[in-house]
This record gives C-alpha cells, sequence and structure tokens, in this order.
C-alpha cells in the first residue's frame, strides 16, 4: 500500500494510521493488513488492558442534604468495565443505600472513556470499526435511563464486542436478552394480554429486514403478502409485528418485579423468562405457522430464525455495511455480492468478519476514496493516532465531540446516529469539529499535553513553512505557499521563521490547523 | 435518495443557480425585516394526542382508554375544559398540566385541529417521519421526492436566497429542508457562531477552503454564515457573549430541555437576518410504558415553553405561525405496559398572530369502534397537508398545493384569519 491508500484504507476500517503504519504496511497489501487484523482475537490487547487499568475518570458530586451520602471527588479507575451486571445492579436501588445519580451514570461514563482510548489505542482497529458499527446498529439510548446506564458494560462487553466479527443470528439473539435492549425498547414490561409492540417493530424495521421490506401500505392480510402461501413472504406488515409481539411476552429482566401475589422475580439485573407473563397460544410470523404453548423462550427464538434468514435481512445489513464502509451511494452489485456472502456464511462463526473481507477487498471499495466524512471520534482518534498522543478522555473531551455531532450512546432514535455525510457538514457541526481538533492541540479539555514531536518533529533548522508543509502532507493535503502562510500566521509567525524550540503547544496548534484541511475531515 | 451534498456534487453549478443559497448570498446590511416566519416544532416519537387533549365526555373514549391516559372532565384532576370543540356533543378537555396551553388557547392566538396526521397505513416511525418531511403519503410518491416540503415552498416563494431564510434549531438539518442549500443547523447560540482560534484561524480556513468538493463547499457556507450572524450576537466590552434575555419577564427555565431550541430560534428571529423559516424538535413522545408517568412532565414542559416563546416574542405575533406536527398518534387502547402503541390520527397545534385561535378545525371522526382506523385508533380525519397548504397560502403567499406531491387540498379550514 502506498501512503495514500494507508491513509484511507486504515481511515475506513479503523481510526486511521500511526505514524510507523507508512513504513510497516508499505511493502503489504491491504488484503494482508485486514487479514492480519481479522485474525486478532477478541478482547484488549496487553497494551490496551495496560492503558485502561492506568486511566483514572474524575467522579465528583455534592454531598446528600440530608446526611445520604457524603460529597466526593475522586479520580477513580475503571472498576465497572469488568464488572457482571447483577454487580452493578445494586447501584440501582436506593432502599439499601442511597447514592448520587453520579454513581449510576458512572457506568456509562467509563464505557464512553473506554470507547474513547480504544479508538484511539487498540490494535485490532477494524474490530473497533466494527464495534461502532453495531453500536449504531442495536442502539441503546443509555443517556436517557440509569438502568440502561447501568446495563451498559455488560451490553457492550458480552453482547456487541463479544460477536462484532461473529453469527448475526447469535448477535440478535444476545440483543434480544439483553438487559440494555430489553428495557431500551421497552420488552421487559410487555405481557400477554395487550403485548407491548415496541421491540418486536424495531426488530424488524432496524435489526432485520428494514424499512423497504415493510409492506404494510400495500397489504392488509398476511396471505396477500407476495410468497406468503409458499411459505416465503417478501416482506412483513402490521400483523407480523402485532404476533411477534406476542412472541416475546415475557421476555425480561430480573428487576425484583412481583411475578404473581407470592413471588417476586430476585433484583440481579440478569435476563429473565417470566412463563406466566407468555403469551403461549399459536402465532403466525412471516407465514409461519407456531404451535401453542411451546417450550421456554421457544417462540421467540423461532422469530429470531425467520428474520435472521430472510433474504431482506441480507440486504438490509449487507447494505448497511456498504454504505459504512464504501460510502453513501454503494453501487447495487457489490450489495448484491455482499448479500450473497451473508447468506453464504448463515451458519458460520464468524459470517460478520466474512462480509466485511469481501466489501474490503473489493474493487468497488478501492474506488471509493474521499467518499466519507469522518465521523468526529475517528477525526479526534485520527488526529490523535498520528501525532503519537498520549492521550486520557475526559468529560469536557466527550461534550467537544457531541457538539461535533456524535454522543456515544446518546442518540435519541432507535436507529442509532444516522451513517450520512451531510449531517457531519453543518455549520455548527463543522465548527465544533474544527473546535475539536484546536482543543486536543491546545489541551483545552485537560486530555494531556499534545506534542507532535512524538510523530514527526522540526528537524534542525526547519522553518515554519516547511513544518506545517510536513504536517498537511501527512494528513494528505498538498503543499499550498498561501495555506502554508496562513496556517503559520495562526501562531504569529512567518513561515521563514525556524521552529525548533518552539513550545509543544504552539507546534501542537498548527498540525491541527493542518488536519483541519478538507482532505483529512474524509477519507 | 439523492442528499443534499449529493446534490451538490452531482448536478452541473448552471442548474443550481435558481437555487443558489447562502454560499453566494451577500450579508445585507438591513435584511428585509417584515417577512413572515414559519415555526415548526416535531413533536418526535409520535405524540398522544388523545391523551393532550381529550374527547373526555365520550363513553367510547372512556371505555377504551385507562383512566390515567385520558384528560378527566371531573374531578380533582380534571383538564381544562376547551370551548368550540369539533363535536358539540362531547366535552373537549386540555391536559391538566397545560395551563400555558389553555391561556394561548382562551386568548385566541392557539388553534387546535385533532384526528390530524399522515392519510397512510405505515406505523413505522421513521416511514411517518420521511413522508411528512417530504409532504407525501404514499410509497410511491415518498421514492420519487428528493426534497423537503418547506424547501420547496420556500424556493416557490423566492426566498431562498435571503441571508439566512432556513434554520434548523437542531444537530442536524431535518428533512423538511432536505436539498435546501440555503438551510442551516443552528442548535445553540449560546457561546456565539465565532470559529475557535478566531481571525487567524478563520483566515487558515479560508485558504484550505477554497477549493472544489462537498466538504470544501461545506465550510465556506459555514465560515459565512457563522460571521455574517456572529456579527449580530450581543457581546460585552471584552467581547464575550452577553447570555440571551428574553422580554416581557418570559421564563424559560420550567420549560427544562425544551427551553435550549425554544431560545436559540426566539435569538434568531429577534436578530432580523430574512429568516422565513425555522424547525425545531421536542420529543421524546414515544411512550410505549409507563405512560402516565412520563406524558405529565412532558406536556408540562411543552405548555410552558410555548407559553414563554410567545410571550417573549410578542412585537413578532402577526409575523410568526408555529405548527405542531408528530409521526402518528397513539393506540386507543394501552397495551399491558401501561403505555401505548403506534397509532394513527393526532393533535396538530397552531399558534400566531394571525390564527383563529380558541377553537377547533377540522373534522372529529368519532370513537366508535366503527368509525376508528382498522377498528384500533383515532382516524386520521384531516389531513396534516392541509393545513400547511392553508398557512404556506394565507400567511406566505405561497398559493397553491403543489409543494405536496399528490395532494390537492380541499377548502381550507379557516385555521388562520
Amino acid at each position: 500500500m502506498n501512503d495514500d491508500v494507508i491513509r484511507f484504507a486504515l481511515s475506513r476500517f479503523g481510526n486511521g494510521p500511526l505514524p510507523d503504519d507508512f513504513g510497516t504496511l508499505s511493502r503489504k497489501p491491504l488484503s494482508a493488513w485486514i487479514d492480519e487484523q481479522l485474525a486478532l482475537p477478541a478482547g484488549d490487547d496487553s497494551a490496551m488492558q495496560a492503558r485502561l487499568k492506568a486511566c483514572r475518570l474524575r467522579i465528583r458530586y455534592n454531598a446528600n442534604p440530608d446526611g445520604k451520602w457524603p460529597a466526593m471527588d475522586e479520580m477513580r479507575p475503571l472498576d465497572t468495565l469488568n464488572q457482571p451486571i447483577e454487580a452493578l445492579w445494586p447501584l440501582l436501588d436506593n432502599n439499601t443505600k442511597p447514592r448520587d445519580g453520579a454513581e449510576r451514570r458512572r457506568a456509562m461514563d467509563e464505557v464512553v472513556a473506554a470507547s474513547y482510548l480504544r479508538a484511539v489505542y487498540a490494535k485490532a482497529q477494524l474490530r473497533e470499526a466494527m464495534v461502532q458499527f453495531w453500536h449504531d446498529h442495536f442502539h441503546v439510548n443509555a443517556n436517557a435511563d440509569e438502568r440502561i446506564m447501568v446495563a451498559l458494560p455488560a451490553y457492550d462487553r458480552d453482547v456487541i464486542r463479544a460477536n462484532a466479527l461473529g453469527n448475526f443470528r447469535a448477535m440478535t439473539e444476545a440483543v434480544a436478552s439483553s438487559t440494555a435492549m430489553l428495557y431500551y425498547l421497552s420488552n421487559q414490561s410487555s405481557r400477554a394480554g395487550a403485548a407491548n409492540e415496541n421491540y418486536a417493530r424495531e426488530l424488524f424495521e432496524l435489526h432485520t429486514l428494514g424499512r423497504d421490506a415493510y409492506l404494510n401500505d400495500r397489504y392488509d392480510r398476511w396471505r396477500e403478502v407476495p410468497g406468503a402461501l409458499a411459505g416465503t413472504p417478501e416482506g412483513y406488515i402490521d400483523q407480523d409485528v402485532y404476533e411477534a409481539a406476542r412472541a416475546f411476552t415475557g421476555w425480561t429482566v430480573e428487576n425484583g418485579a412481583g411475578i404473581d401475589g407470592q413471588r417476586k422475580l430476585p433484583a440481579t439485573g440478569c435476563f429473565a423468562y417470566v412463563e406466566s407473563w407468555h403469551d403461549g397460544y399459536q402465532k403466525r410470523v412471516l407465514a409461519q405457522e407456531f404451535d401453542p404453548f411451546a417450550v421456554p423462550q421457544h417462540d421467540g427464538r423461532r422469530v429470531l430464525d425467520l428474520v435472521a434468514e430472510h433474504p431482506a435481512t441480507a440486504r438490509h445489513l449487507a447494505k448497511k455495511l456498504c454504505i459504512r464502509f464504501v460510502g453513501p451511494n454503494p453501487p447495487d452489485a457489490l450489495v448484491a455480492r455482499a448479500a450473497e456472502e451473508w447468506r453464504r456464511q448463515a451458519k458460520a462463526p464468524d459470517q460478520i468478519a466474512k462480509v466485511v473481507r469481501l466489501i474490503a477487498l473489493s474493487p468497488e471499495f478501492e474506488a471509493s476514496r474521499g467518499a466519507k466524512v469522518k465521523r468526529p471520534i475517528a477525526l479526534a482518534a485520527g488526529f490523535l493516532r498520528m501525532t503519537n498522543a498520549d492521550f486520557t478522555p475526559t468529560d469536557g473531551f466527550h461534550n467537544a465531540v457531541a457538539a461535533a455531532g456524535q454522543r456515544l450512546f446518546g442518540y435519541p432514535a432507535p436507529t442509532g446516529m444516522p451513517d450520512d455525510n451531510d449531517v457531519l457538514l453543518g455549520t455548527s457541526a463543522l465548527r465544533n469539529r474544527w473546535n475539536l481538533l484546536l482543543g486536543l492541540a491546545q489541551n483545552s479539555w485537560q486530555t494531556g499535553t499534545l506534542d507532535p514531536s512524538r510523530a514527526f518533529g522540526p528537524t534542525p533548522d526547519m522553518q515554519a513553512g516547511a513544518y506545517v508543509e510536513r504536517w498537511l502532507g501527512i494528513f494528505g493535503t498538498a503543499a499550498d505557499p498561501a495555506a502554508t502562510a496562513a496556517i503559520s500566521g495562526v501562531i504569529g509567525l512567518p513561515p521563514i521563521v525556524p521552529v525548533n524550540g518552539l513550545d509543544p503547544r504552539r507546534l501542537a496548534t498548527l498540525t491541527a490547523v493542518a488536519a483541519m484541511a478538507p482532505a483529512y475531515q474524509s477519507a | 435518495m439523492l442528499s443534499r451534498r449529493t446534490l451538490l456534487q452531482t448536478a452541473g453549478a448552471a442548474s443550481l443557480l435558481p437555487m443558489a443559497g447562502l454560499r453566494d448570498a451577500v450579508f445585507a446590511a438591513n435584511p428585509a425585516t417584515n417577512q413572515p416566519i414559519l415555526i415548526v416544532l416535531h413533536l418526535r416519537g409520535g405524540c398522544d394526542g388523545l391523551n393532550l387533549v381529550s374527547p373526555a365526555s365520550d363513553p367510547n373514549f372512556i371505555e377504551a382508554r385507562a383512566s390515567d391516559l385520558r384528560v378527566a372532565a371531573e374531578g380533582a384532576n380534571a383538564g381544562f375544559q376547551l370551548a368550540n370543540g369539533p363535536d358539540a356533543g362531547i366535552d373537549f378537555r386540555l391536559h391538566p398540566s397545560a395551563g400555558g396551553l389553555n391561556e394561548l388557547y382562551k386568548g385566541g392566538h392557539l388553534a387546535f385541529i385533532h384526528a390530524a396526521g399522515l392519510t397512510n397505513q405505515t406505523r413505522s416511525h421513521f416511514v411517518a417521519t420521511d413522508m411528512i418531511e417530504r409532504g407525501v403519503a404514499s410509497d410511491a410518491d415518498l421514492a420519487r421526492t428528493t426534497t423537503g416540503w418547506i424547501t420547496r415552498a420556500l424556493q416557490g416563494r423566492g426566498a431562498a436566497n435571503g441571508a439566512v431564510p432556513a434554520v434548523a434549531a437542531s444537530g442536524t438539518v431535518g428533512g423538511d429542508l432536505e436539498g435546501a442549500s440555503f438551510a442551516m443547523a443552528i442548535p445553540d447560540l449560546s457561546s456565539g457562531l465565532a470559529p475557535a482560534g478566531g481571525a487567524p484561524v478563520a483566515a487558515a480556513l479560508w485558504q484550505l477552503y477554497g477549493g472544489a468538493g462537498a466538504v470544501a463547499e461545506a465550510g465556506r457556507t459555514a465560515m459565512q454564515t457563522m460571521a455574517g450572524l456572529d456579527v449580530r450576537l450581543p457581546r460585552d466590552d471584552q467581547g464575550r457573549m452577553k447570555p440571551y434575555q428574553p422580554e416581557n419577564g418570559a421564563n424559560y427555565d420550567p420549560s427544562a430541555d425544551f427551553a435550549r431550541p425554544l431560545k436559540t430560534v426566539a435569538q434568531l428571529i429577534k436578530m432580523e437576518v430574512g429568516l422565513s423559516a425555522v424547525t425545531l424538535d421536542y420529543g421524546a413522545w414515544d411512550h410505549h410504558e409507563y405512560q402516565a408517568g412520563r406524558f405529565k412532565p412532558q406536556a408540562e414542559r411543552l405548555s410552558n415553553g410555548l407559553a414563554a416563546f410567545w410571550n417573549d416574542l410578542s412585537a413578532y405575533h402577526d409575523r410568526i405561525t408555529l405548527v405542531t406536527l408528530t409521526e402518528f398518534g397513539r393506540r386507543l387502547r394501552s397495551n399491558r405496559s401501561g403505555g401505548t402503541d403506534h397509532g394513527r390520527g393526532s393533535l396538530m397545534m397552531v399558534l400566531g398572530g394571525k390564527v383563529s385561535g380558541g377553537r377547533f378545525h377540522g373534522v372529529w371522526p368519532g370513537m366508535k369502534t366503527e368509525q376508528l382506523d382498522e377498528g384500533v385508533d383515532l382516524a386520521v380525519a384531516n389531513d396534516y397537508r392541509t393545513v400547511l397548504s392553508e398557512i404556506l397560502d394565507r400567511q406566505h403567499g405561497i398559493k397553491g398545493g403543489a409543494w405536496f406531491p399528490g395532494f390537492k387540498a380541499p377548502n381550507m379550514l379557516g385555521v388562520l384569519v
């Protein structure tokens, strides 16, 4: 790969190259890098583990006025990340131990901080890109609900990360039975009699078949849907949603709720199936008959089988992956090949990895350079990687990323953040992207002093103009004397003044402004 | 589907001339200060119009609706009685936490259109939202309509050439301004709009963003907009932004998370930057569970916010019309989670100085089983586009329903005087 390809490919299937990558990858084809990435085991590499272990994130709140808890202000390790959900669920119980809400929010804050650190430092960059993809696809808005905050470490670790390059059917069941999703799409409160349709609807529309397969405007009855009488309906209608909602009644969370007069669920936060809340009678979903009174969870699992193997799901997911990795209007031929691979690998434990590989090594990918505007996390992480920064995530940084348009686990709709260049290029979004780069360079949010000479420092007697030109080149921009002079002017230097010995913050400012150029904004 | 940027990338420059927008516009020293301003408030998630304004005395409604998800006609929690309802035999009541809306209604500034919405069978949030924002009601029209209804209306009026013709007071420009090169997202004005790093960084950005391509174009638009708006923002001697001061004692604080977008809109209107349309969002109304506890505070914030907004903008009443839209109403019968699933007809509200307020407009379809949509939902008796057409026609002088593909506006409802 040449430098341009390295910049491009590693920014799509990761958060951009490290300075050393330009050397080590120069004699490797893209396929070698992709295969190395796919071969990395799940979980954090040892350097990443050390980073996470060393990370301290501030927690601060006032004392309770009634004396129920003391004031808190400490730099605390990311303790919740590896905890099982039953260890965190008691955070919600104010009867046994009253707590400030910040203690519950903490579980989410730690996942957010770890996500930023992994974006910058994880060796498995492709896995990180897929984790981001699946968090968008199976989105939960933790910001809106303390129970989802507390469930987030388990959701991120055991559901999304564990399956990010695995098998879609397995992942979908992990999502369906996760505490985070059971709360977010309210299936935990769904009961026989009048089932809650929220999860079932989004399972079809967002998670699997996709809205192109929602044929409710055209057909009123299941048997009218083309293919239904042969058992292979082309799409779904509201009747399928209603029936699927019945199938998932009883899938809930051990949250201490009463089951009947006598019995109560334990309060662990773990998945529970409550038979007496399940609607056991016969059902029909996607033209398939379900017998009454199946064994526990069978109805829901059968729905998951049906939606996971539906051809519309293969198309929907293939297209979404192509939009993420190739561009806003991916060629139909590529989507078709990816969908075909998706179905061929339906039972494979590495189904998703196989499809990603096909997309990465396609000529359509190669031809798509510049088609994707970087999302704010990738923008910031790529800048930190390229400068070999020693970065610490902070609240201030999190807010700056959110202002640029990406709030992890906080998008207000179950679609997740849209994968769309336009939303990243609005007036306010662009202003905040520029601000994000400058703020990192100037350590505005205590993320750490940024010293670009850890990556590429000025050579002896190097002038400001040449230094700027060098960084413009690293970020993929051709040199231009007018731009070089204007950037030097940001720190008040004419381009001919040598920059050796200059305060790193001023050098970092020049580097940040070079990264504001259009070339670095997209990949 | 073509988006704004892909349109810019694929269309020839010449074809874009008629809608040349902000990129080419110069900030006039004194933009027009008499144009009407359309304010579109999206109640995202599917607002339960029947919980906000209930046919409280209708026995069919009382029978079907859980008591904590409807407004009572009597007792300690009785809602505000609304005069001039759509069915003289029924006592229509406004949610008891919406005192601000009650005052606006009684004052003749606020009108209701109940059983309003999208005449399409979809119960998908995202399909319904896309259809409403593009001003269509069928899959076929959705597939061939690539621009938002506000985009087309403003272009039709020639309003697209003002300094800042259209703003989305949210993180992104929504679908109703799709394809509008002149629209921008400004979620917040509280920290000003100057680029970080000040004039030297701006000078460098102008150098870097001089070329072709979607990013460079967007960057130039952003810089020009920011510069034009920022100079109009009030600053103190040290150049620091002054916090926004609402007028007439208007207090946005009780509207909580609804306050920021409302204040942004109020401030933009007062800055007189040639604004013709603005969109903003207030959600989340998707109450699939525990609706009783969640609906009340949200209705209260909505009500308090609109009351403060009206009060703050008293000098602009004749120029503004605010209309609410939501993707659908909720199921008449609640589910066993204490919530409601996706339904059909909901409530539209129209607030403005030219509104024939203090009354309902349009048809009430009734709540008997045979009158319900598919036997389960309040029917859509009033197409949302009927109301929008009337606002465009009567206040903005944009005639006919051509902005709404496949829709022929029936007689006006008389929402505006």
